[in-house]
């Protein structure tokens, strides 16, 4: 996940969305990704991210990520299938279990949803300074600063944080470790007792920023000092029109 | 000015006291230097100078350090922060931002200065790193983050000046550079506090020496004359200038600070 959610700067017509659109966005469509009843329409949300990934110039990250949740889905899939008996039965398989039109629809519907639902917000905030993120929600939405700089910092700790891990797993691989099984499990296993040193280090960091951030006058910021250029455009508009759209498509549908 | 009176600090869960007992004089424009092993106190004693000692770090604190009249107990950091610029000894925590840009502006938005982008132009110039106005910072360099974040105070254009091991990260080239332009704010009336473990750069550029020991002043007045003490000094921890030890070993009674010193003693010496 090396460079997940990190800011990749560009100047495409996404970039240039109003931050609190970015935010809007993914919102709406993760409503119309759970209102949605139908494999067609979430099959055409999907489609859309994909196109907003293009949007922005980072087609590539965005297929990516995409099949990296596949492949976690993948696995909800499968025990979907298999825990969703009823309806007909289109293959049987050993001890009873059977594949059925209703368990491989549920399942389609779910692993669609939450891929679908997910996508947006990491596309569109890889595509957001996060300083003017929180600009933006203080000046014209009010939130108070303090408030929206630990939202945007709890959002840049996540690269961070696995930036430094994928630092300490190169440096262990070096050392020897193996790293590369296949086994999910040992992987797991392997990674989470690096989790707590790593926690350590970096809440010794955010305290470092908490305090350097105090010696720039953190609390005296909020609206009256605080500068934010962004404006609502056409482009913020149509962005969020098409959400809205595929939004009601999910409710009627 | 900054008073400290009978100072005395240990952080909250601290085993034992990171400042012990300290008293000093901080006149206005000096140009200071403060050395010491790791973990003689160095960061603790500019905490209690902007004010994240106590304010920030919690703990056992007596005694009273007073900045311009302001007593540091009463003042907020941010307030303190007005007329003590700090950079930090871990500049990678000292980036609140994500671009060079927003680092600049970050203290002069909060106080509401009204020329930012001729202070942070001007910032970015003193340092040499106009080229990276607009840079991430996650795609900075060590060094170059370090000149960031010194120009990121600098730009706040602060009445007394503490630097934290400032040029760990540096070439030396750049160390020097910086030093220079400490030097040039001090020649205009700022008060320089600059930690630091390269000797050398002190003995230079300093007019006085603070050297730390287990949290307690061991040694401080003028340069010169705090390396007088070279034994103390090496037993502390501290090491001395080789040429300063070698005028010593000559008997010289004068002590090189630089090379055109050095090499003014041994011309006097060999003729
Ligand atoms: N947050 C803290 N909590 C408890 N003890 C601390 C804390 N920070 C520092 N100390 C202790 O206080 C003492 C002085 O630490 P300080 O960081 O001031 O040393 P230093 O001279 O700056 O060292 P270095 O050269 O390594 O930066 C050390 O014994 C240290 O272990
Ligand atoms: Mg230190």
């Amino acid at each position: 996940m090396k460079g997940f959610l990190e800011y990749i700067p560009g100047d495409s017509i996404l970039h240039r969305l109003d931050p609190r659109t970015k935010l809007l966005m993914p919102l709406i469509l993760c409503l119309a990704c759970f209102a949605a009843d139908s494999i067609l329409l979430l099959f055409v949300i999907l489609l859309f991210d994909v196109a907003l990934g293009y949007l922005g110039g980072i087609g590539k990250q965005t297929l990516r990520t995409l099949s990296k949740l596949a492949r976690i889905m993948l696995f909800l899939f499968v025990l979907q299938i298999l825990f969703i008996q009823r309806g007909e039965t289109l293959i049987p398989l050993i001890a009873g279990l059977r594949i059925t039109d209703e368990g491989l629809r549920t399942a389609a519907l779910v692993a669609l949803r939450l891929i679908a639902a997910t996508m947006p917000l990491a596309t569109l905030l890889s595509l957001t300074k996060l300083d003017e993120l929180a600009d933006s929600l203080v000046v014209r939405c009010h939130v108070p600063y303090k408030y929206a700089y630990g939202v945007t910092a709890a959002i840049r700790f996540i690269p961070e944080f696995s930036r430094q891990m994928s630092e300490i797993i190169e440096a262990q691989t070096a050392r020897g470790v193996e790293f590369d099984t296949k086994n999910p499990f040992r992987r797991i296993a392997m990674v989470i007792p690096l989790c707590v040193p790593l926690l350590i280090s970096s809440v010794r960091k955010i305290d470092g920023t908490a305090m350097a951030a105090e010696l720039r006058g953190f609390n005296l910021r909020g609206r009256h000092n605080i500068r934010c250029t962004s404006r609502f455009g056409l482009s913020d508009g149509v962005g969020i029109l098409v959400c809205l759209a595929l939004a009601v498509a999910g409710v009627l549908l | 000015m900054i008073s400290i009176n009978q100072l005395s600090f240990q952080y909250e869960g601290g085993v034992k006291p990171a400042l012990v007992d300290i008293t000093l004089e901080i006149p206005d424009g000096d140009f200071i230097g403060i050395i010491g092993r790791s973990g003689a106190g160095k960061s603790t004693l500019t905490y209690a100078l902007n004010g994240i000692v106590p304010h920030y770090h919690k703990g056992d604190f007596y005694g009273s350090v007073t900045v311009d009249g302001m007593d540091t107990v009463e003042t907020t950091p941010e307030r303190l922060a007005e007329l003590v610029g700090s950079v930090l000894q871990d500049t990678d925590a000292q980036m609140i931002t994500s671009t060079v840009i927003d680092e600049l502006q970050y203290g002069l938005i909060s106080y509401g200065i009204d020329d930012i982008d001729g202070r942070v132009d001007e910032a970015l110039a003193a340092l040499g790193i106009a080229d990276l106005r607009e840079r991430e910072i996650n795609s900075l360099s060590g060094g170059q983050r370090q000149k960031v974040a010194i120009a990121s105070i600098l730009a706040l254009k602060p009445k007394i000046f503490i630097l934290d091991e400032p040029t760990s990260e540096l070439d030396p080239a750049s160390s020097r550079m910086v030093f220079e332009l400490l030097r040039t704010l001090n020649q205009t009336g700022v008060t320089v506090i600059v930690v630091e473990q390269k000797i050398m750069q002190l003995c230079e550029f300093c007019d006085r020496l603070i050297v730390l020991d287990g949290g307690a002043v061991a040694f401080d007045g003028g340069v010169r004359e705090v390396l007088t003490h070279s034994e103390e000094l090496e037993a502390i921890g501290v090491h001395v200038p080789r040429i300063v030890t070698l005028a010593k070993t000559i008997g010289s009674d004068k002590l090189p600070l630089n090379l055109d010193e050095a090499e003014a003693m041994l011309r006097e010496v060999l003729a």
